[in-house]
């Protein structure tokens, strides 16, 4: 089979505004849409301290008033034109979005502007939120899953890191927000300087860019748009983002009572997004758990039909990242699930992918690659990922080759020091406690927690 | 406005043996996707062998003649590409998405086990296993799934939808070889599958190869006929299911149309209004309004026969549930005995008209989009003046299906009470009932 071209960009423009704003515009034909996506380095990474949520609770508040409409005002005006408005806080940004047929581009643009940059924060709303926020952190405890994916990112963290605490926060942190936190917060982060607004759709990137600088340009943006911004750093030293080193493996389980099937994680340290070694991570990560003819899916449920779902996978984040194991079994399988999981991590991490696992994990990844560039939506984030990240351009354009050149040698490196299953790793299990201590016994020291303790 | 169809230059053929094949290129990636959508589902299945079409979807993927176990994926994947599956009440669906230079093997990979699936004891055993994981994953240990399981074992007495497309746990142990041999034969010939190709190809290439490799497979028997029958709803019906949980949860199903219908186009009009997005009627009232649920969802899926309009309420903990089935009823009500003001109509149509645009921007989108139009209209070119068939719902109109739809004696309930869960001794489940139901609870 022959080798895999590089693929090319559609026609795209990025430009750096005055103000400190970064403009991308990015030509999309095929279908007459418009997407516009604007990112803020107001990510969880962000909350202040005693105030984990406080990134997502803000970002949840936009939509619900702004300096000219109420909230329903604005769910009117926005979906009127069809569009469903995205607000995704993540670890290192939020990032609003929406789609629109492209004869609505302008009136979509701002309505995306207004809801990004005057929210109202409106004092009734403000208890809403924080009121269906606290609600929610106690529904998620229904969910097995949602609860070890809370758990984890304070486990592979730790307490304290930027990246330590759950995404929409801890219920003892959310009861105490106001009106002033939101507002600040707001007035801090969503800024000129760090943000990024990308345009894709059915025009040219000359007409988009203009149509950015046009809408930006009117005076109610104009502050924004033109002043830099000098409240705090966009991000922290490098140094606060590294993660502590551990020793041995420790496991902690989560008491869900009445459960029948036990949710299993293993974390260690991963990379960040911004990482050099991007390519043989995940090339050895796609050998390993990634495709579905990887290693643990094929010891694990081709094999053994032990689980539905398994898989190991790099949850990576701007300044630092987790290395994953996941998934799930019935109770009676449980210590099973975990000898393999981790009999399985071990050997590779010591041997690496054989000669064939790496041909196959290079054109897998390869192969597919182009697909992630195929919706608006998705190109917008990559060309804005890509920028912020500082990874630039050429890591979507010249992707396949550089997916294609990991040599064997750095794909065992890879494979050893990214090992979720490596020295310092940690097991959670979410499920009946009992049965999870039985199957954990002379594996590891366990730590038992009650499931709300999570909320 | 009617999509252009200069932009959806469909090829289309059906071979000897019934095989229906669609081509659909889009050069501007090197990537390709496939759909091979066979018309059976749990819908074609009978008690005892309750979720085969499910399990079968499983045994595809675990040799055919030429390709041995393992092979598909691992030849998928080293040539850059994924494949994967679902099954539905109505139909069961393959596709795989990949570099384009890889079509010659896919074609070979999926005709050759259309042509000769490997059946054997030691890949049921343990696909049944996964499958039994899959089902304590989605149903068993998940309040949305065992609350569906139960909507339709309530709503339906005589439909094949009356079972849950995972199939009851007993069945999962019952299946045989023999079982599933039987039901390939009869399902997954030729005349019964209809493949959509899209993206970056030769359309001659394309032509001649498919009619090469699956042209020698024999066409399959008449299929049986489906059990389609199904008694009038005489009145409200309703089922309790106990389960430790946060808060209690309700789930509602009214009987609905099938999704070729005049009115299901009406009723995807009443979705959209009641519950898609954050300015949609349920979540303004529920959510916001009267904070009633943490999460309010609605959903009318088409299906070949007729099927449930479904509502689904996630309480906040310490609301109780007659207030929150009253705050719905009363949102229903208004939709039937009001008409729709005219930004609210105008909403619903320019949401539903985005989202079909959405859906065909990538070459996956679009074979499945157009495939599925197919599968559920008969024909694909419905779908270009869908947009137009739904411009022309007036106010009236949706007032009128509500009006109907959402009728009492339509209605089906599932009441999630929080609670441990009950063990074996229906005893217990009974009195635990009971104290609900004394305490208050609606029946």
């Amino acid at each position: 089979m022959s080798a895999l071209a590089d693929v090319s960009l559609p026609p795209l423009r990025i430009e750096k505004e005055p103000g400190g704003l970064t403009l991308a515009a990015v030509e999309k034909r095929g279908v007459p849409l418009f997407h516009a996506r604007i990112s803020f380095p107001a990510g969880a990474s962000t909350d202040p301290a005693g105030k984990t949520g406080l990134a997502s609770f803000t970002s949840d508040l936009l939509r619900r008033g702004t300096l000219r409409r109420g909230a329903d005002a604005v769910d009117a005006l926005i979906e009127g034109m069809g569009a469903h408005l995205s607000v995704e806080a993540n670890m290192d940004e939020c990032a609003l979005g929406l789609t629109v047929p492209y004869e609505l581009a302008a009136a979509a643009l701002d309505a995306l502007l207004e809801v990004a940059l005057e929210p109202s924060f409106p004092e009734e709303e403000v208890e809403r939120a924080r009121r269906q926020t606290i609600s929610a952190l106690q529904s998620d405890l229904d969910e097995p899953g949602t609860v070890a994916s809370r758990a984890l990112a304070v486990l592979g963290y730790g307490e304290g890191h930027p990246y330590g605490h759950p995404l929409a926060g801890r219920t003892r942190d959310v009861e105490g927000f106001t009106r002033d936190d939101a507002a600040q917060f707001h007035a801090a982060r969503y800024r000129a300087d760090g943000a990024l607004l990308s345009l894709c759709g059915d025009a040219s990137r000359d007409d988009l860019i203009a149509l950015a600088r046009a809408r930006l340009g009117q005076d109610r943006f104009a502050s924004f748009a033109r002043a830099k911004s000098t409240t705090g750093p966009l991000s922290l030293a490098p140094a606060a983002y590294a993660i502590a080193a551990r020793r041995g493996l420790t496991a902690l389980v989560i008491h869900k009572a009445d459960s029948t099937q036990a949710q299993l994680r293993i974390v260690a340290p991963g990379l960040s997004r911004k990482a050099d070694n991007w390519a043989p991570a995940f090339v050895a990560n796609a050998a390993l758990g990634g495709g579905f003819t990887s290693l643990l899916v094929d010891a694990i449920r081709v094999e053994r039909g032990l689980s539905y779902s398994v898989s190991s996978r790099l949850s990576m984040n701007r300044h630092a990242g987790l290395s994953l194991f996941s998934s799930f079994t019935k109770n009676e399988t449980l210590r099973q699930l975990i000898d393999v999981a981790l009999e399985k991590m071990r050997g590779y991490a010591a041997s690496g992918p054989s000669a064939d696992a790496l041909a196959k994990s290079q054109r897998y990844l390869a192969g597919l690659f182009p697909f992630s560039l195929q919706g608006l939506e998705a190109l917008a984030e990559q060309v804005s990922d890509s920028v912020l990240d500082g990874t630039g351009l050429e890591s979507i354009e010249h992707y396949r080759s550089i997916i294609t050149s990991v040599t064997a040698e750095q794909a065992r490196a890879a494979a050893r020091e990214l090992s979720p299953a490596r020295e310092g790793a940690q097991i959670v299990i979410v499920g009946d406690a009992a049965v999870a201590q039985k199957a954990l016994e002379g594996i590891c020291p366990v730590e038992v927690r009650p499931i709300e303790e999570f909320a | 406005m009617a999509l252009d169809p200069s932009r959806f230059p469909v090829e289309e053929f059906t071979l000897a043996n019934g095989l229906r094949v669609r081509l659909l290129q889009d050069r501007s990636l090197p990537v390709c996707s496939i759909y091979s959508f066979f018309r059976v589902g749990s819908r074609n299945e009978r008690p005892g062998i309750t979720g085969i079409s499910h399990l079968f979807e499983h045994m595809m993927f675990n040799g055919s003649r030429k390709y041995g176990p393992k092979e598909f994926d691992r030849r998928l994947e080293a040539a850059g590409g994924s494949s994967n599956a679902y099954t539905s009440n109505d139909m069961t669906a393959y596709y795989e998405d990949f570099a384009s230079d890889a079509l010659p093997l896919v074609l070979d990979l999926e005709s050759d086990r259309m042509a000769a699936l490997t059946i054997d004891d030691a890949s049921l055993a343990r696909e049944r296993g996964v499958v039994k994981e899959e089902r304590r994953f989605r149903t068993d240990n998940d309040i949305d799934g065992m609350m569906d399981e139960a909507l339709s074992a309530l709503a339906y007495l005589a439909h094949p939808y009356r079972w849950p497309v995972v199939g009851w746990m007993s069945d999962l142990n019952r299946i045989s070889k023999a079982d599933c041999e039987a039901y390939f034969r009869a399902y997954y010939a030729p005349n019964n599958c209809t493949i959509w190709l899209a993206g970056d190809f030769e359309a001659g290439y394309a032509r001649e190869e498919i009619s090469r490799l699956y042209g020698a497979i024999p066409a399959g028997p008449k299929l049986p006929a489906v059990p389609v029958g199904e008694p009038t709803q005489k009145g409200p019906r309703r089922s309790l299911v106990q389960f430790p949980a946060q808060a209690p949860a309700l789930l509602f199903g009214y009987r609905a149309p099938a999704g070729d219908a005049v009115d299901s186009l009406v009723l995807d009009l009443v979705e959209t209004v009641l519950g898609h997005g954050q300015g949609s009627r349920l979540i303004r009232a529920l959510v916001y309004g009267q904070e009633l649920c943490v999460e309010a969802r609605v959903g009318y899926g088409w299906r070949l026969d007729p099927g449930l309009f479904q509502v689904s309420l996630r309480l906040n903990p310490g609301v109780e549930t007659p207030k929150a089935e009253a705050a719905l009823y009363a949102e229903l009500d208004k939709l039937g005995n009001e008409p729709l003001p005219a930004e609210e109509l105008r909403r619903a149509k320019n949401l539903v008209r985005a989202n079909l645009l959405r859906s065909l921007v990538t070459t996956n989108g679009r074979a499945h989009m157009m495939g599925q139009m197919e599968m559920m209209l008969g024909d694909w070119r419905k779908l270009l003046d869908l947009d137009d068939r739904y411009e022309a719902i007036t106010a009236g109109d949706v007032q009128r299906v509500a009006k109907e739809i959402f009728a009492p004696h339509r209605r089906n309930v599932v009441e999630l009470v929080p609670g441990e869960l009950p063990e074996s001794d229906p005893e217990d489940v009974a009195q635990a009932i009971d104290a609900h139901l004394l305490a208050g609870g609606a029946a």
